[in-house]
């Protein structure tokens, strides 16, 4: 199996702690992980501002980083969904983007879906009280929880590959699945509401006794983390790799 | 009465200034969010409905030019006068002829969308006739000279001591008094001599029978019923994408609507009108006013399924935080965000952008329309149209380019990097990043690329 | 060319491709264990109430029970037939005008269908010319035949007519409005109070 990483443009610059922690990951389950280094952007920055010819390069240099692998890995829900289920209508019309795309799996999802993972590589301990934060894209276009709109049975992957963990627990928040308001380039047109939703989203994460936010997109964390920061509160935000091997703390 | 110069994120910084009313608004909206879940949890055909509505729409849409002419052809023989108005300007031209024909000197009018759409009120009030909106939340912002903040809860913008000061000096209720009870039938007492004294009633409609040319009004309040039961003209106005095939599919759109506006199972008067009442007439005005132009639109098509339901308002986080009053268009939320973009992309274009695409009102939408989707598909015509900021323009294109070229793009990574935590946090305190109350990111030395760089170097060597 | 021309003229140029019309009686819908429990819980969350009269007695007696005030005000009975109790009635179903109808305190009128689901009930009735009645009362009876009750408003439609003028509504509880800080009030702009008796 030849395994490709894709780490989105922030994770690499801010978060290569997370991107570490998914090559280790995988690397764990005994998989050999290539990371191409000509990779960029899966253009969801451009579609969401409108700039459908932009996007539609990145998208082209995606795939043709990306061809040839078996899978396709990336630790971040909203890259995958804008790969799979977002990206513009050309790229989905070209069968060598459709190829790659199909191919494209958020870490979580493959390690449950491809793997069918029952343990952590290694054992892992993290004694803390932990709040799950559903990111949108992850949860409505990835299927990472049952979304709390639709009346269908729940299932939440977060929390069911976190009782592979020792000693956590594992709360949910209050409006289950509220988006946190970093929406990519909305944290920057739309500072005020932005901020707003995040300041409310941190309480209600607060409010469950935790001292964690755990979800699987580092945007959304980036964004939550900055506003726990300057509130001076100790609430942090993890990423889910992080505590899967042993470095959230 | 609306301002098109709004932009999104300027009036919702302005409304946010006021945190806890802000934060109140938010939970009374959340709140009416909960109720349709409760409502929607109780009937375990809740998505096979949604399916249901969707496919009866989209059906009725291919079909448009054939049922319109049905409900037309069906609601004349039941007596009834059926006008066409291409726009706005027609429909208050027609619905002013109805009226001065009959020497009209008092309108009472149910909750319409679409005659603030046309803008109608201000219309009939420069040719003399006096308007009276006869639902709650209607009235109140009619009195304040402002416009619904809400397509469903006119007035959720408001807290009740508003309302209790407004209506001291329009009603002269007790000074200090603002139970919503006292409020509500110090209204209901007002309304009754209006309504028993105009001479026309007019109302919108949530649905019109195609199979038997009649029109459905649904209410909680009872002021459509009263409204055009007293007067001797009744005149209906609506939009021609509220055409259902048959009456049973009524059967499947009244289960959906109260459920998902105000998580009610139903609303108290679900009123079918084929028929003036004694001795009166009655009116229809079928409105196109762009309607059929969307309908071309195979990504914008699906928003003329909407029942204006008000539930994407309900469960946007942005909606709920910013208020009605922040948008541009006289619909607000998700659905009012695709709307109003087609209908002007250059004056409406900010409110493409006031969404984290997060998804959560396509979910509730009952006849599922895709409206985080078409949102973003808004800002593409909006960045075609040069109706983006130029700056954001540059930025995005820049950003662009750099993705096809990975040195250049890892290059302006490092720069962001290594810059940062150089610059006192105090010259970054007015980015729209800082701004508001966000702390700068700990910055790492090394990016995940640098660090596999020097690991595959540290191969070869 | 007409307005009415144009604008299907247009709509018929961008016509989407076609879809077909679902069949909305496939699916199973929720079936109450005991509609008549249903409907009587949720009535009371709606500004409404529902009693029941057995053979023998009265309409008007069953509403007097439950409204002990009743008869201080005009009350309007549109019943006919046996237990509607009209000998102790002010007759007055056809008025002239409308808006004769505002004083009326109690409105007694046929409802002919009674939903489970929403606890709403279908009135349209022939002997009503003048439909502002369910509207300017002040409180509403709905009396209802016990069997004509449905689970769902799917049952429903297959069910109604429109007997009066082209009019027909489902009506369930009273008048109501929320449109003041989302607090609940009973009582807009209809009647204040509702009541289906079943018969």
């Amino acid at each position: 199996m030849k395994v490709a990483l894709f780490i989105s443009c922030y994770v690499n610059e801010l978060y290569p702690d997370v991107a570490m922690a998914s090559l280790e990951l995988l690397e764990g389950y005994g998989i050999e992980v290539e990371y191409p280094l000509a990779q960029t952007c899966c253009g969801q920055p451009l579609v969401n501002n409108g700039d459908l010819k932009g996007a539609c390069q990145a998208e082209a240099h995606f795939a043709n980083v990306f061809k040839g692998y078996d899978y396709i890995v990336a630790p971040s829900g909203s890259c995958v969904a804008h790969i799979k289920k977002y990206a513009t209508k050309a790229s989905k019309l070209d069968p060598n983007y459709v190829a790659v795309a199909v191919k494209t799996y958020e870490i979580i999802e493959f390690l449950q879906e491809v793997l069918n993972v029952t343990r952590l590589p290694k054992a892992v301990s993290f004694p803390h009280t932990v709040s799950i934060h559903q990111s949108c894209h992850g949860l409505r276009a990835l299927h990472h929880a049952m979304p709390s709109e639709l009346q269908l049975p729940y299932h939440s992957r977060l929390a069911s590959i976190l009782t592979l963990v020792d000693g956590i627990v594992v709360k949910t928040p209050e409006r289950v699945d509220e988006c946190c308001g970093f929406g990519g380039t909305f944290c920057m047109d739309e500072p005020a509401v932005s901020v707003a939703m995040g300041q409310d989203r941190v309480a209600q994460h607060q409010a469950t006794g935790a001292t964690y936010i755990v979800g699987a997109d580092s945007s959304c964390l980036m964004h939550m983390g900055a506003i726990a920061k300057a509130q001076n509160t100790p609430m942090r935000a993890r990423h889910i790799v992080e505590i899967l091997t042993g470095r959230g703390e | 009465m609306h301002d098109d110069d709004i932009k999104h994120p300027q009036a919702a910084a302005e409304f946010l200034q006021d945190r806890p009313h802000a934060r109140w608004h938010d939970s009374a909206v959340w709140w009416v969010r909960k109720k349709r879940d409760a409502q929607a949890e109780k009937l375990p055909e809740w998505e096979q409905l949604r399916a249901l509505a969707d496919q009866i729409k989209a059906h009725t849409l291919s079909r448009l030019d054939e049922y319109l002419a049905e409900f037309a052809n069906k609601a004349k023989s039941n007596g009834v006068t059926v006008h066409f108005a291409q726009d706005a300007q027609e429909h208050n031209t027609i619905v002013h002829g109805i009226l001065a024909a009959a020497h009209v000197k008092k309108l009472v009018k149910s909750k319409s969308m679409l005659t603030e759409e046309c803008g109608l009120n201000p219309y009939l009030e420069a040719r003399g006739i006096e308007v009276i909106d006869t639902d709650l939340g209607e009235r109140i912002v009619q009195l304040r000279h402002e416009r619904p903040s809400h397509i469903v809860m006119p007035a959720i913008h408001l807290k009740k001591e508003q309302i209790g000061e407004l209506f001291e000096k329009e009603m002269g209720t007790e000074h200090g008094n603002s139970d919503p009870t006292y409020l509500t039938h110090a209204a209901r007492a007002n309304l009754r001599e209006h309504f028993l004294t105009a001479d026309a009633g007019m109302t919108g409609v949530n649905f019109a029978i195609a199979e038997t040319g009649g029109v459905v009004v649904c209410t909680n309040e009872g002021n459509a019923d009263l409204g055009v039961s007293l007067p001797p003209i009744h005149i209906s106005s609506m939009g021609i994408e509220k055409i259902i095939p048959k009456m049973e599919h009524l059967g499947i759109f009244t289960r959906l609507l109260a459920r998902s506006a105000i998580g009610s199972p139903i609303t108290t008067y679900t009123s079918h009108f084929h028929q003036a009442r004694q001795g009166g007439e009655m009116h229809i005005v079928i409105v196109d006013n762009g309607r059929s132009a969307i309908l071309g639109s195979s990504e914008f098509r699906k928003s003329l399924q909407c029942i204006r339901c008000g539930a994407c308002m309900n469960t946007c986080p942005v909606y709920r935080r910013s208020s009605g009053m922040s948008y541009s268009y006289i619909i607000p939320g998700p659905i009012g965000s695709t709307l109003g973009p087609s209908r002007d992309i250059k004056k409406h274009a900010s409110m493409a952008f006031a969404c984290t695409t997060c998804g959560s009102c396509s979910n509730v939408c009952p006849v599922k329309i895709n409206l985080h989707e078409q949102l973003v598909g808004q800002r593409a015509k909006a960045f075609d149209a040069n109706a983006v900021p130029r700056l954001k323009k540059w930025a995005i294109q820049t950003a662009g380019f750099m993705m096809k070229h990975p040195a250049l793009f890892d290059f302006a990574g490092k720069v962001q990097r290594t810059i940062i935590p150089i610059v006192p946090e105090a010259l970054l305190k007015n980015s729209a990043w800082h701004k508001y109350g966000r702390a700068t990111p700990d910055m790492p030395k090394d990016s995940f690329k640098d660090i596999m760089r020097k690991r595959v170097q540290g191969d070869k060597k | 060319m007409s307005s009415r021309e144009q604008i299907l003229n247009t709509i018929r140029a961008n016509r989407p491709a076609p879809v077909e019309l679902p069949d909305i009686h496939a699916p199973v819908f929720v079936h109450y264990d005991d509609p008549h429990q249903q409907f009587s819980t949720l009535v009371e969350t709606l500004g409404g109430c529902a009693v029941y009269v057995n053979e023998g007695q009265s309409v008007l007696d069953a509403v007097k029970a439950h409204w002990p005030d009743a008869g201080q005000g005009r009350i309007v009975n549109l019943l006919e037939g046996n237990n509607a109790g009209q000998s102790h009635t002010e007759l007055q179903a056809q008025s002239q005008s409308p808006h004769d109808h505002q004083n009326v305190d109690i409105a007694i009128v046929a409802g002919q269908l009674a939903v489970a689901e929403n606890a709403s009930v279908w009135v349209s009735n022939a002997n009503l010319d003048c439909r502002s009645l369910y509207f300017l009362c002040q409180r509403l009876v709905m009396v209802v035949p016990r069997e004509r009750m449905v689970h769902t408003m799917r049952d429903a439609y297959a069910q109604i007519k429109i007997e009066e003028r082209g009019f027909g509504s489902f009506i369930a509880g009273s008048s109501r409005t929320a449109d003041i800080e989302q607090s609940l009030v009973m009582g807009a702009h209809g009647a204040m109070a509702a009541l289906v008796v079943f018969v």
